[in-house]
């Protein structure tokens, strides 16, 4: 697991990284701590990549339990914060000295606000982000007659009507014109309803003060649109993930997806394939920016640290806008900062891939996650009445949002 | 002194296997179940409140009529084929070695491979199953999509996975019966059918019985294909209590409610085996 240090500088480590065990990821840790410990030799810091396990989220908690955690951990889930920062195993930042200053520098007021603990206390660094958004296949849209792609409910119906087909005429549709997984999974709600339901809603919460509060006019929207799509047959129930990949293919002309999609696409996409990225698609009475989901990444400090100012030293500079030059260069994820698409300093990396502009753009209008000990069991119970009322019909949209409201507000009442 | 330490110091590997590996996961487990406990944050006790959620747990009602309606297919089908199978290759047949492994070779591949091939036959649109619906002019089912026919298919695909084990025991039983007993049957006239339902049958009944204890046991463990497969949905009607037990603990970190879900179950299979236990008694 130490394959990345010498033996001295564990010997000498005054600080412990873990990052993510992905190679790009690898990569930038090397990078940024072998400048560390080349400029404060004094004061070095010794990376590993988190141990590999089912996922890093189960080996965080395996390493809270047994008291074995990193001083700094550069991949957590915005979700999981709360939980660790009420069982008091995160150092509540804003404590150190310069950090709310820095904080301010680097994010706009919604995001500090979403980063905010509900003690009052801020226990994570908004890091990195990869926002979900509607990968398209260019030539299908041309195909289809389409002036642009479909950016509203409407648009999206009409795209959808004209582009299923049943191709071998069994009476059945084996072309539809997008595909969300159709698993209860809780976290597959974050590739539909849930940045459909910021971008219907303008980036509101699902859960606030200990309150179900997304059973409103904006979920009703995105349910009837959602239950439309698959009572159409404009996307798949069937699961298409265990084929060949279906957009690449053609059999499908949309997805809601992160970045990764890119050098996927780009490294498997056929001859003369053409695609894009658009927005989440809105009601069509939607005024405003459009919002989606960020997926973020955040950095915490744990409280097994013997020096949490030697690391918040070097996660300040760790973050410096250099530095996430070469995040954006290594890993192709998109650092949360203010002004990301405007940046000089990044403008060479996103003229170089124009592809990732469109995210960088789409960067001013994410959200991660409300802070909540139970966000798993809120997005599961959420993905129930999904499951109910989208795939099946089982219910309508009301019924369906008024049970998760009184679900998710009995988590609460323990 | 040294005499009297010996036997204990013989029987410790034992001992110490029980206690770390038995004992302790039992008795801390029980020891849950009056408390909550997500693992990060200490305990706290909350006496019989686990005991009162889990019976008013949907859900957890939910998974065990599920885990029954899976029993009640997957039992009768495991029997029933593996008998039938073993009764074949009991005869002189042809490549009968190869058949004997051929039938054993589901048992002893991954069950998660096993679920993996079979999301192929059982796709919507594209598996094979309905694709041969549709050539013979039929509609197509949900096999995995439609509630009200995900948890057969989960029960047909577990007892393909598992009756290569059972035709063995079978085939151990019924080389049992005495060939004595189908000669005089023959002398007298007997047809095949009469042969087995007169002889064959009544003398592997203790292997039937075995076959019924063992498949309900295994029944009860439902957890792989569902998880796998379906991950419990559509609309929860392939959630198993083994499932549901699983997500409280290593998904939401109920430690204490899982336990409470683990105890009762643990319970509820001791009782059925027990019953079952009875009847095989019964018959000797």
């Amino acid at each position: 697991m130490l394959s990345c240090s010498s033996d001295t500088q564990v010997r000498d480590a005054k600080i412990i990284y873990w990052s993510s065990n992905n190679t790009e990821e690898i990569q930038f840790a090397r990078y940024i701590v072998d400048n560390w410990n080349h400029n404060n030799p004094l004061e070095r810091v010794m990376f590993q990549p988190v141990p590999e396990g089912q996922s890093s989220e189960e080996i965080i908690l395996a390493a809270v339990v047994g008291e074995t955690t990193p001083d700094i951990y550069s991949n957590m889930w915005e979700g999981d914060v709360e939980a660790y920062a009420q069982a008091g195993v995160l150092i509540a930042l804003d404590t150190l000295a310069g950090f709310m200053d820095f904080l301010h520098e680097r994010c706009d007021s919604f995001v500090i606000a979403e980063v905010t603990s509900i003690d009052g206390h801020i226990y994570q660094i908004p890091w990195k982000i990869n926002p979900i958004m509607m990968i398209y296949n260019r030539n299908i849209v041309r195909s289809l007659g389409l002036k642009s792609v479909p950016k509203t409910y409407f648009d999206f119906f009409e795209a959808a009507k004209k582009f299923q087909k049943d191709i071998d005429g069994d009476g059945y549709i084996d072309q539809w014109f997008g595909y969300s997984e159709v698993l209860v999974t809780w976290w597959q709600r974050f590739f539909d309803f849930y940045p459909l339901y910021l971008a219907a809603s303008g980036g509101a919460s699902l859960v606030k003060n200990n309150k179900a509060v997304f059973n409103n006019e904006d979920a009703i929207k995105v349910l009837e649109f959602l239950r439309e799509v698959y009572k159409k047959n404009y996307f798949a129930k069937e699961r298409l993930s265990a084929r060949q990949d279906v957009f690449l293919d053609g059999v499908i002309a949309t997805r809601f997806t992160g970045p990764w999609e890119i050098s996927h696409s780009e490294k498997f996409k056929p001859k003369g394939f053409d695609y894009s990225f658009q927005s989440m698609p809105v009601p069509d009475d939607h005024v405003g920016p459009v919002y989606t989901y960020g997926d973020p990444k955040n950095i915490v400090i744990f409280k097994t640290c013997p020096d949490p100012n030697l690391a918040w030293r070097f996660l300040k500079q760790a973050l410096s806008e250099e530095n996430e030059s070469k995040l954006l260069e290594i890993t192709n994820q998109l650092p949360r900062r203010k002004n990301l698409d405007s940046n000089p300093k990044y403008a060479g990396y996103f003229e170089k891939n124009p592809k990732m502009k469109i995210f960088a753009e789409q960067a001013k209008y994410v959200k991660g996650t409300d802070q909540s000990p139970v966000l798993k069991e809120v997005f599961d119970l959420i993905s129930q009445e999904y499951e109910a009322c989208v795939i099946y019909g089982k219910k309508t949209p009301r019924e369906a949002l008024n049970d998760a409201e009184k679900a998710v507000n009995l988590l609460f009442l323990k | 002194m040294r005499k009297k330490l010996i036997p204990y110091l013989l029987v410790s590997p034992y001992l110490i296997h029980f206690i770390v590996f038995v004992a302790f996961p039992v008795g801390f487990s029980i020891y849950l179940t009056f408390n909550n406990w997500n693992i990060i944050s200490p305990m706290e006790y909350t006496g019989l409140s686990n005991y009162k959620r889990l019976f008013q747990d949907a859900i957890f009602w939910k998974s065990l009529l599920n885990t029954l309606i899976f029993l009640v297919i997957h039992i009768p089908l495991q029997i029933i084929f593996a008998l039938l199978l073993a009764e074949l290759l009991n005869q002189k047949i042809k490549f009968r070695g190869f058949f004997r492994a051929a039938f054993f070779l589901p048992v002893i591949v991954s069950g998660v491979v096993v679920t993996i091939l079979w999301q192929q036959l059982y796709g919507f649109d594209t598996g094979l199953l309905n694709r041969l619906l549709v050539k013979i002019g039929l509609a197509k089912i949900g096999w995995l999509t439609d509630p009200n026919w995900s948890m057969p298919s989960i029960a047909v695909m577990a007892t393909w996975k598992n009756v290569g084990l059972y035709i063995v025991l079978f085939l151990v039983g019924l080389q049992t019966v005495p060939p004595q007993y189908y000669e005089a049957a023959e002398l007298e006239g007997a047809t095949h059918l009469q042969k087995f339902f007169r002889i064959t049958l009544p003398m592997i009944n203790p292997t039937i019985f075995m076959v019924v204890i063992l498949s309900t046991i295994g029944g009860f463990s439902l957890f792989i294909e569902p998880y796998v497969m379906t991950g419990g949905g559509p609309l929860n009607s392939t959630v198993s209590a083994v499932l549901y037990i699983y997500k409280q603990g290593f998904f939401y970190y109920h430690m204490g409610y899982a336990s409470t879900l683990g105890f009762f179950f643990a319970l509820l299979i001791l009782a059925v085996v027990m019953i079952q236990k009875k009847f095989i008694e019964k018959d000797k």
